[in-house]
This record gives C-alpha cells, sequence and structure tokens, in this order.
C-alpha cells in the first residue's frame, strides 16, 4: 500500500487536473450565461500595450472564470457546499426559505435614502407646480416577508416606509400606502418581483387615492416558458420555475406603448412583447423591460388626465393597469435617464406624478439615480 | 497570478509541468527561471527589471567576495553594497511615502508624494538575496556560479511572491541535484490541496465577514470579537495556505523548502508563538540583526533594546504603517516582559498561558488590520465596549451562526488535532489501507471545492501579497 498509494493519489489527482486543463484549453467559449444573466468574458486581444500595462492579464483572469467548463456545475457544488456543508445562512448574499428565493436586503443606506429625497426634491421644484398632483408610494422587497421568520438579516420595515411618510408630509406628498395588500404569495418564487395577476388590488388603490378608477376584470394569459427568475441563476442549486402570466381586457388591448429615443424618435411596441418570454429575462414581457422613457397611450380612457410614473422595474407590471384610469401614461427610469434635462422630454403641466420605487432600489440609489 | 486562481490552476502550472518534465535535467532550472520570470511579470512586467538588477547585484556580489577572500575590508564593502542597492530599492519602492507623510507632518511641508506601486514580493525576494549574500559573505556557503540557478533561486515561483523565505543555504545542494519520484509528488499534492483549500474555503469565506463587519451600521461588542477571531483566522488560514502551496508546489518540482508554520494558536507563551508563526522571517531577523546586534550575550538594557529594534523592523516589513510599527512594538513589550518574569509562570497552567497568548494576538492582529491611526484606536476600545457599544446587534449574531460551522472547522483545524487523527489512523494496518483508498478521494473532491469556490467568487488576492 506505501508504494502504491502515491502512485494512485498522483494519477488520481493528475487525471483531474488534466482534464480539467484540456477542458480550459480547448473548449469553445460561450458568450452569454443563462443562469447568470450575463454576457462572458471573452479572450482579451493582444497587443503590447496590453500587456506591458497588465489589461491582458487582468482581463484573462476574468475571462478563465467566466469560460470554465461547466461553470454552472461549479457554482452549484459551491452553494451546496456553502448552504449544506458550511450550513452558511445566504450564499454571496441569496438565501432560500418558504419556497420562495430572495437576496438579502441590508443593510439600510443612509446615503442612497438623503440621494433619493434630494433627487425628488429637484425633480418637484424644476417641473411641477400647483397644476400638479404628486403621490409616493413603496413596494416592499420579499425580504419584507422573509426575512425575520426565516432569520435573516433585514431593514427595518417599519421605520424605512416612516421615513418616507414624514418625507411627504413635509413636502405635501400624497403617500399611498399599498404594504397591506402584498403578501409573499404575490412575488415570484425566484425573482425580486410581484406578479401581475396578484397586483390588482395595489393598482386600484394607486388609482383610487389618486382619484380615478379601474376595473378589476381581466383575462389571465399563462405562458408555457418556465420563468426562471433573476435569482434562480444566483441561487446556483437547482430550484422549480415560475410562471409568468400577464393581464388583457378590452382596454389594455386598445393601448398603444412607444419608446422614446431621443427629442424627436420615438418606435412603436407592444404592452406585452410575447417575444421576451424565451428571452434571458421573461419579466421584460411587460413593456419591454428597461427603458428609460415610455408612454402609453389609452384612446379609450374616460379621463383625459395624463399620469407620469417614476419608477423601477415593478412599475412595468402595474403600469398597463394604470393606465386604463388615465389618458396616458408615461414612465421615466432616472437610472437610465438623467432627471435634470426631463422637461425636454416631457410636459408636466397638469399630470400626476407618481413616484413608484421598491424598497430595494430605493435602498441603493444613490449611485443609480441620476 | 494567484496559486487558487484558474489561470494557475488550469493554464500556467500545467504548462510549467509539461515543460519541466520533458527537459533534460540540466535544462530545468532554466525553465523554472523563465516561467517563473513569466509568473513574476503576470500582473505587468514593469518591475521586473528591478527583480532582475537585484539578482545581478546579488550575483556579482557573491563572485566577487570568493575573489576578495583575503581582503577582508573589500568584502565588507561589497556586502554592504548589495544591502544598499537591495534595501534601497525596498526603501524607495515600500516606504518612501511613509517617510514623505511623516516628514510633512512633522515639518508642516507638503512635499507630494510618490505613490509608487509596491512591487510584487519585493519584500520576500530582498531578504533571499541579503541572506545569499550575508551567507557567503560569513563564508556559510560557496558562491553560486551559474547565474541561472542563482536567478533560478531567488525568482521561483512558488515562493517568490509570499514567501516563505527560503535561505539559499537550504537549497543550494537541492539546485544542483534533486529528485522527483511518486512519493514526492504525492505528498506535494497533498501539501498543495491542503494550502489551496486553507486559502479558499475558509480564509477567503471569513474574508467575506470581514467585510460584512466593516459595511456593518449596527456595531456591537460581540461583533467587534467576532470580527477580531474571524480576521485572526483569516490570516492564519491565508498565510499558512500559501506557504503550504509554496511547500507542495516544491514537492512536486523536487524541492524541500523548510517549514513556515507550526500551529501558533495553541502556543503557551508570545515567545513560542514567534517559533511558530512566520518561521522563516522570524529566524531571518534573528540570524541577520538579532544575533548581529549582539542578542542575549550582552548586558540586560541591550539586550532589551536588540529586541525593540529587531521587531520595530519586523512590523515594518510588513507594512510602511505606524500601526505595524506598533504592532511588533506590542510584541517586543510583549517578549521583554516574558524574558523578565513572566515565562516563569507561564508554565504554572497551561489554560492561562494560552488564554494571555490568544488574548494579545487577537489584539495584535486588530492592530495589524487596522485601517489608519483612527482604526484601532476605535477597534481596540470598541472590543471592550468603549462608546456605549451594545453588548451585541441582529447582524452580529446572524454572522455569527451563519459562520459558526467555518468557526468551529477553521479552530479546529488550527491545532494539530487533525494531524494527530491522520497520523493515529494511518499507524494501524487497516487504518493504513482505508486512509489510501480514502486520501486521493478527499483530496479529489478538495480540488473541485476550491475550483467551485474559485469560480464562483470574485479575484480574491492573498493578504501578503502586499508585503
Amino acid at each position: 500500500m506505501k508504494k502504491i498509494q502515491p502512485i494512485v493519489q498522483t494519477v488520481v489527482i493528475g487525471a483531474i487536473v488534466l482534464s480539467l486543463t484540456l477542458a480550459c484549453w480547448f473548449h469553445t467559449p460561450q458568450a452569454y450565461s443563462i443562469s447568470e444573466r450575463s454576457e462572458l468574458k471573452q479572450f482579451p486581444e493582444w497587443s503590447s500595450e496590453a500587456i506591458l500595462s497588465g489589461k491582458f492579464m487582468e482581463e484573462f483572469e476574468e475571462y478563465a472564470a467566466d469560460q470554465f467548463p461547466m461553470r454552472d456545475t461549479f457554482r452549484a457544488w459551491k452553494a451546496f457546499v456553502a448552504g449544506k456543508i458550511f450550513l452558511q445562512s445566504d450564499n454571496n448574499g441569496v438565501y432560500e426559505a418558504f419556497g420562495h428565493i430572495s437576496e438579502t436586503e441590508y443593510p439600510e443606506s443612509v446615503d442612497s435614502f438623503t440621494h433619493a429625497k434630494n433627487t425628488f426634491d429637484r425633480i418637484m421644484a424644476n417641473y411641477l407646480n400647483d397644476t400638479n398632483r404628486v403621490y409616493l408610494s413603496i413596494i416592499p422587497d420579499k425580504n419584507a416577508f422573509m426575512a425575520d421568520e426565516s432569520g435573516h438579516l433585514s431593514l427595518d420595515y417599519d421605520a424605512f416606509y416612516q421615513k418616507w411618510r414624514d418625507y411627504c408630509h413635509e413636502t405635501d406628498v400624497q403617500y399611498i400606502d399599498i404594504v397591506p395588500l402584498l403578501e409573499l404569495s404575490d412575488y415570484y418564487r425566484t425573482d425580486t418581483h410581484w406578479k401581475q395577476e396578484c397586483i390588482v388590488d395595489v393598482a386600484q388603490t394607486l388609482a383610487e387615492a389618486m382619484g380615478t378608477t379601474i376595473p378589476d376584470d381581466y383575462v389571465t394569459h399563462i405562458s408555457d416558458t418556465p420563468f426562471y427568475g433573476v435569482y434562480s441563476g444566483r441561487y446556483a442549486l437547482p430550484y422549480d420555475a415560475d410562471t409568468l402570466c400577464y393581464l388583457t381586457n378590452e382596454a389594455i388591448d386598445g393601448m398603444t406603448a412607444s419608446e422614446r429615443l431621443d427629442l424627436e424618435n420615438s418606435r412603436e411596441m407592444p404592452i406585452y412583447d410575447l417575444e421576451k418570454l424565451q428571452g434571458p429575462d421573461p419579466y421584460e414581457t411587460y413593456l419591454s423591460g428597461p427603458l428609460s422613457l415610455i408612454t402609453v397611450e389609452n384612446p379609450n380612457a374616460s379621463s383625459d388626465k395624463n399620469l407620469i410614473v417614476f419608477r423601477d422595474s415593478f412599475g412595468s407590471s402595474v403600469s398597463p393597469l394604470l393606465a386604463q384610469g388615465y389618458k396616458s401614461v408615461t414612465l421615466v427610469d432616472i437610472r437610465y435617464l438623467s432627471s435634470r434635462n426631463l422637461d425636454a422630454f416631457l410636459d408636466f403641466e397638469g399630470s400626476d406624478v407618481l413616484f413608484l420605487y421598491s424598497t430595494m432600489v430605493l435602498n441603493s440609489c444613490k449611485d443609480t439615480f441620476k | 497570478m494567484v496559486f487558487s486562481g484558474i489561470p494557475f490552476l488550469f493554464y500556467f502550472f500545467p504548462a510549467v509541468l509539461i515543460l519541466y518534465f520533458l527537459v533534460p535535467k540540466i535544462c530545468k532550472n532554466g525553465v523554472l527561471l523563465l516561467t517563473s520570470l513569466v509568473f513574476y511579470s503576470w500582473g505587468g512586467p514593469s518591475y521586473l527589471i528591478l527583480m532582475l538588477i537585484s539578482i545581478t547585484a546579488g550575483y556579482t556580489s557573491g563572485l566577487l567576495l570568493e575573489k576578495f577572500d583575503h581582503r577582508q575590508p573589500l568584502r565588507r564593502v561589497v556586502m554592504w553594497a548589495v544591502a544598499i542597492i537591495d534595501l534601497g530599492f525596498l526603501a524607495y519602492f515600500k516606504y518612501a511615502d511613509f517617510f514623505i507623510e511623516n516628514f510633512n507632518v512633522v515639518t508642516g511641508l507638503s512635499i507630494p508624494l510618490l505613490r509608487l506601486l509596491l512591487p510584487i514580493g519585493i519584500s520576500f525576494y530582498t531578504f533571499q538575496i541579503l541572506s545569499y549574500t550575508i551567507d557567503v559573505y560569513r563564508r556559510d556557503v560557496p558562491a553560486q556560479r551559474n547565474p541561472i540557478d542563482l536567478a533560478a533561486y531567488v525568482t521561483m515561483f512558488p515562493q517568490l511572491i509570499a514567501g516563505p523565505i527560503v535561505r539559499y543555504s537550504d537549497i543550494a545542494v537541492q539546485l544542483k541535484s534533486r529528485t522527483h519520484t511518486f512519493q514526492k509528488t504525492s505528498d506535494g499534492i497533498r501539501r498543495l490541496i491542503v494550502g489551496l483549500s486553507k486559502k479558499v474555503l475558509i480564509a477567503d469565506t471569513f474574508g467575506k465577514l470581514i467585510v460584512a463587519f466593516r459595511d456593518s451600521n449596527e456595531p456591537s461588542v460581540l461583533f467587534y470579537w467576532i470580527y477580531a477571531i474571524a480576521f485572526s483566522l483569516q490570516i492564519y488560514f491565508d498565510f499558512s495556505g500559501y506557504s503550504d502551496m509554496a511547500i507542495g508546489l516544491g514537492k512536486i518540482l523536487g524541492f524541500e523548502f523548510l517549514e513556515n508554520f507550526n500551529y501558533p494558536f495553541i502556543s503557551k507563551s508570545v515567545t513560542e508563538f514567534w517559533r511558530r508563526w512566520h518561521m522563516s522571517l522570524g529566524s531571518w531577523f534573528r540570524d541577520y540583526v538579532y544575533i548581529p546586534l549582539g542578542g542575549n550575550r550582552c548586558n540586560k538594557p541591550r539586550w532589551f533594546f536588540n529586541i525593540l529594534v529587531v521587531w520595530m523592523l519586523t512590523g515594518f516589513w510588513h507594512g510602511a504603517a505606524w500601526n505595524f510599527i506598533f504592532w511588533g512594538l506590542m510584541f517586543a513589550v510583549l517578549l521583554v516582559i516574558e524574558k523578565l518574569f513572566l515565562l516563569k509562570f507561564m508554565g504554572q497552567s497551561r489554560v492561562f498561558s494560552r488564554i494571555y497568548v490568544l488574548f494579545f494576538v487577537l489584539i495584535s492582529f486588530v492592530i495589524f488590520n487596522a485601517d489608519g491611526q483612527s482604526g484601532y484606536w476605535s477597534d481596540i476600545p470598541a472590543l471592550f465596549g468603549a462608546g456605549n457599544l451594545p453588548l451585541y446587534s441582529a447582524d452580529a449574531l446572524y454572522y455569527l451562526k451563519s459562520f459558526a460551522v467555518l468557526f468551529a472547522l477553521a479552530l479546529i483545524g488550527a491545532t494539530p488535532l487533525p494531524k494527530k487523527l491522520y497520523a493515529r489512523i494511518k499507524s494501524t494496518r487497516g487504518g493504513e489501507i482505508a486512509v489510501g483508498i480514502a486520501e486521493p478521494l478527499v483530496l479529489a473532491v478538495l480540488l473541485l471545492t476550491v475550483v467551485a469556490f474559485a469560480v464562483d467568487s470574485s479575484f480574491s488576492p492573498f493578504l501578503y501579497f502586499r508585503f
């Protein structure tokens, strides 16, 4: 045994290293990781400048990790070891509880709160006047329903909401509380977002608070494509897919949407872009995903009011419902469009304005709100 | 390039092995030199020339020291010339900004800082070249006449950038002739994988806890202690893991490097701790600074002065900042106290001795990791609840629970218990067979787990790279 063991050990480990080495050297690089929803680094370009500066090597390190053969399998094994052997409460901030995957939203960012307040203040001071009615509503992230009970870190949500209530009180903005209407099952199990079919009451509450009404009768369309949300890839271990639904009725069917491309041009787009169901993020089905400036027109509206929604991705799925109570709804994402020259694109006169943000975005906006 | 990264494990090292074992024996040091230069240049080759100048100075000095064998004044000049060149580079690249900053503070001037990038491994290879020159000067070893062999010794990639500080005298014979056996390779593989596991699975995971501690806005006494223990374990597993990898890689290439760590956390005195922690650095300062200063063969005040100088330099070697100097001086004070009277009492209670060592080691690493002076002025009092800190917080409890298994594994792994257990199992016939079958499988699983963590994580450099 004494003589054989070192040979066996050398051969076993040598075979593993050799196999992985050959796989690294000769496997075909992938362009995109579906599970991680990100583009993968490609082999860096050679140049004497890149080599001398160390840029080539830096990029090669990223390439080697990104393009590692069976990357998803290795990531799953890592998640298993971290969760089931080291018994860590989360894996890279992502955890599973009550049949849902979520991401820890912690700690509270005071800088983000200040930055968000300053941004909203500036928008109101620069563009709004007495003809506008202004509303603010906060969408809780899933941790609000999961973290405490499952023993994970989370924001002090009551204090968080109260700070925004106080802000609204100080600035004459009407706060619309939708938190009591939501529960964990209103969110996808593998994604951060809420389900459109579960937020009809939320849309009605928002509409009523803004002085309009919307119906509650819809046809629910269920997508055949399994929906693996943003967390399923990050969780890395196998997890059942969600089902994505979208709601229609006569009013929604009659709506048109367009994305503003620049000062003069815009392009038509569907309310529900069904091609996105096959894409990397099926949630982009709702108003085509993260776009900076979208307008939804409702020609059948009984009202001639317009609504401008400052929003994050949660706004994409609720806006078609809200649009039933307005002649038009314009969605502005100030993560992609600077809030400093909005009057070049938008006429604020007489519009209702709604700031509708999730806790996650409000708590991390210090580097994203422009 | 880090040993635990994909580029090293599956691009660089396999290529080195293929080349190394394909070429005839006479060319092996050449291959080692060339591949080590590639390894060193990986992050950008701008400082390669600096290392080559140091090597050339060391090589030339060796030849001159032998040539002037009977002319002692000239030999002294040569030895000091090399010391000035090497320490000059080290002082300029590592310490210039520290001196300028402090000069500005004292004089009120505002001399601009140089903001130089620290050449990787300069603290390690400078000490290796110095030890070679001094050893030749002392006639402890003959000068190396083959420049490739000397350059291969200095640049040898397993130990180039984070030690251990391999003495020329320890591997001079191996540079000429070394054996490659399955036993040695297998031992090297085991050591390499154990080192990788210590670094990637334990140290890097604790690194995330340290980041969470720094990001937390709910400080508490408990969280400060968790941080102190986690950082102490992180730096131990990081650095000893690196040393294990270096020793393992050396074995695979036919070398035998000396040990650098010997379970320091079980020490019963600070004196013993430093015989078990970063042993190659401790012995370097002992042989090339402490003993030349007079060591302990002098009166007590001089002896204590020698200790103070050596430990201040040890601290300063770790980094150009006051916290490193205080860190070194703290150990100097403890060592003096031990030598004055404390050591006599240490043997009376093993429990007390160990608590005493662990307490001061934890405190020392809080100073070591402090971010600027304000860091340790706030971190250390916080350990004792200063500033009306709450005893515990939600974060502290969460991370304690989340890292409990890792703490347990690390605390056990920092003792000789696993090694003893391994030896005991292997000592029986049945146990030897079981180990013979299980070991390759366990190592394979560990290697794949390390790869999984490396693939999943972002780049995490070794802590000792900054030295």
